[in-house]
């Protein structure tokens, strides 16, 4: 955060201890790359800090360790405040395990110049025009029309009203799930879809550099990303548009990532009290209000959220402030899509990446592969539930 | 000629080193390895689980790909040595700004893990700038997937290895030219023996110690290899990437998995002791 | 002629290993342009400072620097010291236990330390070192490669010499410091040298021991760069250079201690 956001934490924190003598408060900033493996030794050797900034995916893999600690009674009467779709992201096995602190939602950048070349009218407004459009810019351009996150391809599932997983088995093989592959599978034959790093971890970056080099038609990316491609490609940038993230069947927006304020498990039981009345503040509406300005992110709070900075766009705004209140139209709907609740879930989660990949690029048959993944889910999932 | 004195001094000479490598190697690997066969979690009760662990990781291709490929990064080793040791040769002259050659055959030790891993990714993309040399030099007719491709990415990463190892070995081989008298190389030109043949039985004999330690080295540094996996591929496509140890330092580091981690490891560590004494019965270093 | 075509293969082999590091310094240098033009670009578009400018106000560079520069150096002595003194009588006295300890030492060599990180922060904390640079330094200090290169270092030293210092008495400390330690300066700098660089660009161990930013040496500093928010390719670049510029600088300077003069040199 630092060293942007020193002055929003310092004064956050001497406004607080102000109105709360005797409640000394200590903000300190990590690089992301290491705050994992900072938490768990600080858990380890016993000093953990009482309030730590994660996302869901590791809340999740950390709740289920034991690691966190559940915050229902801290949250007391603020809970209403906050945007009911990020609570629920937050609870895992009924109980709430952080202070929602802002949000991010995808929003589609397209190159203009791409899309008169290829004869694309207007921005695409579901999955299947994506594609398409993604199929014909290939066709026209030779240049890749789309980057989906394929190594998140449960929660591309997801978003389209697929489930992953029903009653403890794996359902991702139905005649549904084989269509949608078959339709990646098919853009991907055609070029549409960008081939280096498609179902890495993390193609963003990929994703983004194509992007930027001018050699890729379409990116969902959250509005921070678009104030970097203002930065690194002002050539692209000047003939970019955006536009709200096409809603999939389910009414998601795609690109949804929460980052909230967590409680360690084993933090000093005295200090509870006093780690939930500053978890509070920190999130409140106006902190909230503050921090997501300054950093074109989305609050979480739902007062917060309709102020109309987002939703209002100044005059002869570029692409970047376009995207901000193109963004605050996918907020509502926007949620963390991962699979919860079940142990190692990124191994299997990588078999059924490894599948899917195979389906796409063609290597092997798309409906074998799922079948042959679902099988391994099971069959691990039951041995789990053996345990 | 053994005698107390002897031994007293010599222990104390070893002492600290000694110590210290107790306390902070033999121990975290002797209680890692216990570790591997429960289900430490950091925060609950910690119960004995036996070869549970173990039998996890068999039962996942992740692991069992990723033995198998760290065994074929042992393929590396012989290219790494020689390369080092022909870079070492090059270089080992006094030619007007051989320095700044030394140095540049460096860059890729010192250059940051992360930043190779950006720009290798980028050299090998498939419209990256190494698919751009070799479409214009007609060697490839259509862009090659170096890193999407299963079957190319676990050699593409080899290579990124053995690109960052052989400046690292150059600079050992150099420090043993350097130490090679020169008076025997100069008997040798005058009975009229020619570069090739002073380069073979004189230089490469006498180079012999250090060329088993590089090699036991490269050896060990090829099993254990996966920083390169991390910053390129982590562990695609489709799973083909992955090594012994980057899955331990997956489950380890990322996942907090520690047991598995461990367990993972500890047979790594196995094949490691494996290989190094085959190693070591094969090419038994001389002692002057 | 032959001196030319010796040039271009070094020229040939250089491009292929310096060009990561080209690309970052022109993407740290550069202020206009699409870093990631195809084809790439190979030189810089409006060259100026003003990225690496950028990360001396975004983060307290110095203070990384002169962190890094502290571990580095306190690495590399003791190292030094250390593993030099255990080397010694691996390779030139005898004495009961000889073969085991060498054994133990080339233990350590086989087994993977990845996973070591956290009964070692365990074991740091225990002993009251979190928060200190020698809890950093010292789990690093000894290591079997440095004890096993100087002692081969040791062994290429001619025994009449150590023998003919015994029998005028000295002591083992003597012809330790006096004799063997200066007969073998290529073989100590060039443990020296890649220690120094393994220090500096060791990042996760420092990260996880010192809890004040700013303690944290360069190699973690750097990382401040990347955040989520306000991170310019460039900047990170400019950042990365200045992060290996130093290990740089230091090797090309360590040279004339690995290279003894080549009088008599063959042509």
């Amino acid at each position: 955060m630092k060293p942007k956001f020193t002055p929003y934490f310092e004064t956050l924190v001497k406004n607080y201890e102000a109105g709360n003598p005797g409640v000394k408060v200590e903000w300190v900033d990590f690089p992301w790359d290491i705050i994992q493996t900072k938490l768990v030794t600080r858990i380890v050797a016993g000093t953990p800090p009482a309030l730590v900034n994660l996302n869901v995916p590791w809340a999740d893999e950390f709740a289920r360790d034991g690691l966190l600690a559940p915050v229902d009674a801290l949250l007391g009467d603020a809970r209403p405040r906050y945007l009911a779709s990020t609570l629920e992201d937050l609870t895992f096995n009924g109980k709430t395990y952080g202070f929602p602190m802002y949000s991010n939602v995808a929003v589609i950048a397209y190159n203009t110049q791409i899309f008169k070349a290829a004869g694309i009218p207007h921005a695409p407004r579901d999955l299947d025009e994506q594609l398409l459009f993604a199929r014909r810019i290939a066709a026209r351009t030779g240049k890749a029309g789309l980057c989906p996150a394929l190594s998140k391809i449960d929660g591309l599932m997801m978003q389209q009203g697929l489930a992953v997983i029903k009653d403890g088995k794996a359902v991702f093989n139905s005649p549904a799930h084989i269509a949608l592959i078959a339709k990646l599978a098919e853009t991907y034959k055609d070029g549409g879809l960008l081939k280096d790093a498609l179902f890495a971890e993390d193609n963003f970056p990929a994703a983004i550099d194509a992007y930027k080099g001018g050699r890729l038609g379409m990116l969902l990316a959250p509005p921070t990303a678009v104030k970097r491609i203002e930065s690194d490609a002002k050539d692209i940038y000047a003939i970019t548009d955006v536009a709200p993230a096409p809603l999939g069947p389910t009414g998601i927006a795609d690109g949804g990532w929460l980052v909230h304020f967590a409680v360690p498990k084993n933090v000093d039981a005295k200090l509870l009290p006093a780690i939930g009345k500053f978890a509070r503040y920190l999130t409140n509406d106006a902190n909230q209000l503050a921090f997501a300005k300054q950093a074109s992110v989305y609050p979480a709070m739902a007062q917060a959220a309709n102020d109309p900075f987002f939703t209002t766009v100044p005059p002869g705004a570029g692409a970047a402030e376009k995207a901000v209140s193109a963004g605050a139209v996918s907020m509502p709907h926007s949620h963390t899509l991962y699979v919860a609740g079940i142990t190692d879930y990124d191994e299997l989660r990588r078999y059924l990446v490894k599948a899917v990949e195979a389906g796409v690029t063609g290597k092997q048959d798309v409906k074998q592969a799922l079948d042959q993944a679902v099988a391994i889910w099971n069959k691990k999932l039951a041995a789990q539930r053996s345990r | 000629m053994l005698n107390p004195m002897r031994s007293l001094t010599a222990w104390l000479f070893l002492a600290p080193a000694l110590a210290l490598l107790a306390v902070f190697s033999f121990w975290p690997v002797a209680f890692g390895s216990l570790l591997a066969f429960t289900d430490y979690s950091l925060i609950r009760e910690t119960h004995w689980v036996g070869l549970d662990n173990f039998r996890y990781i068999f039962d996942n291709e992740m692991f069992t790909t990723g033995l198998k490929n760290s065994l074929l990064f042992l393929l590396m080793v012989p290219f790494v040595q020689i390369g080092a040791l022909s870079l070492a040769v090059l270089v080992n002259n006094q030619l007007p700004g051989i320095r700044y050659f030394r140095a540049a055959f460096y860059v890729p030790v010192v250059t940051t893990v992360s930043v190779v891993g950006i720009m290798w990714g980028f050299m090998f993309h498939e419209q990256g700038a190494l698919n751009y040399v070799l479409m214009t030099m007609r060697l490839v007719g259509a862009p090659v997937g170096w890193l999407s491709n299963d079957n190319l990415a676990l050699f593409a990463i080899m290579f990124v290895t053995l690109w960052r190892g052989l400046g690292w070995y150059m600079v050992m081989y150099l420090a043993a030219l350097q130490a090679v008298p020169t008076d025997m190389q100069e008997a040798a030109i005058l009975d009229g023996a020619n570069r090739w043949q002073r380069f073979w039985k004189i230089t490469v004999p006498m180079l012999r110690p250090t060329i088993m330690i590089c090699s036991v080295l490269s050896v060990l540094a090829a099993l254990k290899a996966y920083q390169e996996v991390d910053v390129l591929t982590q562990g695609g496509p489709m799973n083909s990437t992955f090594t012994g140890l980057y899955y331990a330092y997956d489950q380890g580091l990322k996942h907090l998995k520690l047991p598995r981690a461990l367990a993972a490891s500890f047979v790594m560590s196995i094949f490691c002791i494996g290989i190094a004494l085959l190693c070591l019965r094969y090419i038994k270093p001389k002692h002057r | 002629m032959k001196t030319l075509g010796h040039y271009l293969l070094l020229c040939a082999i250089a491009v292929v290993c310096v060009f990561p590091f080209w690309w970052t310094l022109v993407t740290a240098l550069s202020t206009e342009g699409n870093i990631f033009a195809f084809p790439p670009t190979f030189w810089p578009k409006q060259p100026s400072f003003d990225n690496f400018i950028e990360v001396f106000n975004a983060i307290p560079i110095w203070s990384f620097f002169r962190n890094s520069v502290f571990i580095a150096l306190c690495t590399v002595f003791w190292k030094l010291a250390l593993c030099s003194a255990a080397a010694y009588p691996l390779a030139r006295m005898h004495f009961k236990g000889r073969k085991l300890v060498f054994g133990l030492i080339l233990a350590t060599l086989v087994l993977p330390s990845e996973v070591n990180f956290l009964v070692n922060f365990i074991t740091v904390t225990k002993l009251s070192l979190v928060d200190t640079y020698t809890g950093v330094i010292l789990p690093n200090v000894v290591t079997a490669v440095a004890i096993l290169l100087l002692k081969q270092a040791f062994e290429e030293v001619p025994q009449d010499l150590i023998d003919a210092a015994r029998v005028d008495g000295a002591s083992e400390w003597t012809i330790f410091s006096k004799i063997m330690l200066p007969l073998i300066a290529p073989w100590l700098a060039t443990v020296g040298i890649l220690t120094a660089v393994e220090a500096w660009n060791e990042y996760i161990w420092p990260s996880i021991v010192m809890s004040k930013p700013d303690e944290f040496p360069l190699s973690v500093g750097v990382l401040y760069l990347r955040g989520t928010f306000g991170s310019s390719t460039r900047v990170i670049a400019a950042g990365t250079v200045l992060t290996i510029l130093p290990t740089l600088a230091a090797f090309l300077f360590t040279q004339r201690f690995f290279m003894r003069g080549m009088d008599g040199a063959v042509k």
